[in-house]
């Protein structure tokens, strides 16, 4: 039995794959292999509307597909995920931020000069 | 009548409350020995709350017997006060009241908002990010090159395609070792009551000090736990240049807010090329001895009968 969060992942890479919208018997077709129920299709659906990641439209069957590409969702989620709300709480740990080129090239000459230890 | 008592716990407030946290913060030792400047930090964190509310109490109650938790306990059971009870002694027990509430409250507060932006952006996350290069590391396709981890119960620990792309395979390594630095050793949790000095006092200048300071050391820290577990020839160059190399890197990300001057992020790297030598043990354990009394004294002072 697979997670929702996989189930998630799983339908998002079909509706990214798509050419338009998809109902929702076809990506329970899809995902025979899993041997996903289509309300548990529905559901994950839902939950990726909540999310923002999926829409549908108002034909009969509906037509779900992806909000936006991978890489617009990727860009739009590093946005909110490392914005300054996030920083001043501590939400997560970043590696390094960002610095300005002046910063960023003082800190390649002092790796260039820094002796190797 | 506490006067002596209430007197000495409002010195140590002041004290706590601006030149100890910006002599902290200015020092040199603590990138010598983080872990040890983190527990320095915590004392003072905690000392100072509790010298702050104690000094109110103290004075506040000082009508009703002559220790605290005597004097407590008499009010407590509203016995009649020993001696007359003025305004101000209400004044500063309510301000206690106040000062305890809301520092407690914006703890709690801050520690759910906390957790519900980090449940959300695990789920979002989830949804958008493949398996990684490591087991425990997941990939997010972005051009810029980012390294971060969200703590909790289901720690997620997410590496930018950018990221991938940038560095070598041993500069990666350190960068997951980092990371899961911050995660073995609960970072965040260091960090929290910082997050709520800084929330519920914004007026004062040092509480905003300390959280940079805490956060400057929590993560020379896990540079230096994750040093211990890489393998290579030059861990500390190759750390280095991992930092350096993300540090550098555009493509349209927030920057954060340690980099808003750099020099968090100069001060890491100029410590992994020229490592000052340890902290001596005397001075480690000079250190450690004063972080315990510094909780010792409050706590003292508030239990003893009065002076």
């Amino acid at each position: 039995m697979a997670s929702l969060g996989e189930l998630e992942r799983a339908l998002m890479e079909r509706l990214w794959a798509a050419d338009g919208p998809v109902a929702a018997t076809r990506l329970r077709d899809e995902l025979a292999d899993r041997g996903v129920a289509l309300t548990t299709v529905h559901t994950v659906l839902t939950r990726l509307e909540h999310k923002g990641f999926v829409q549908h439209d108002d034909s009969r069957p509906r037509g779900f597909s992806a909000r936006a590409s991978r890489a617009d969702h990727a860009a739009e989620l590093m946005h909110e995920v490392l914005g300054q709300a996030a920083d001043r709480h501590a939400v997560l740990a970043r590696f390094v931020g960002s610095v300005n080129d002046e910063e960023a090239r003082l800190l390649r000459e002092l790796l260039a000069g820094g002796s190797t230890g | 009548m506490l006067p002596a008592t209430a007197v000495a716990l409002a010195v140590l407030a002041a004290l706590l409350a601006w030149p100890v946290p910006a002599l902290l913060a200015r020092a040199h030792w603590p990138g010598r020995d983080p872990l040890v400047a983190l527990v320095c930090w915590q004392a003072v964190g905690l000392a100072g709350g509790l010298s702050i509310i104690g000094a109110l109490l103290v004075h506040g109650l000082a009508p009703w017997g002559h220790s605290l938790p005597e004097a407590w306990w008499s009010w407590v059971r509203d016995e009649p006060a020993g001696d007359p009870v003025r305004g101000d002694h209400w004044v500063t027990m309510t301000l206690a009241a106040v000062l305890a509430v809301e520092l407690v409250g914006v703890l709690a507060l801050s520690w759910w908002r906390t957790a519900r932006a980090r449940q959300r952006h695990r789920e979002l996350l989830e949804v958008v990010v493949r398996p990684g290069p490591q087991p425990d590391a997941r990939l997010l396709d972005h051009p810029a090159p980012v390294a971060f981890c969200i703590p909790g119960a289901r720690p997620l620990l997410v590496l930018s395609s950018g990221m991938v792309a940038e560095l070598d395979e041993g500069q990666l390594a350190a960068v997951v070792a980092h990371e899961r630095a911050h995660l073995a050793e609960h970072h965040h949790l260091l960090l929290l009551p910082f997050v709520a000095w800084k929330a519920a006092l914004p007026v004062l200048p040092a509480a905003e000090r300390a959280y940079g300071s805490v956060r400057e050391l929590v993560e020379m820290r896990a540079d230096d736990v994750a040093l211990g577990s890489l393998s290579g020839a030059t861990p500390r160059r190759t750390l280095a240049e991992a930092i350096v190399a993300a540090a550098g890197g555009t493509g349209g990300v927030p920057s954060g807010a340690l980099a808003v001057s750099g020099a968090g992020v100069r001060a890491r790297v100029v410590r992994l090329l020229e490592p000052a030598d340890p902290l001596p043990r005397k001075a480690r354990w000079a250190a450690l001895t004063g972080a315990v009394l510094l909780l010792l004294l409050p706590t003292a002072l508030l239990l003893l009968p009065a002076l």
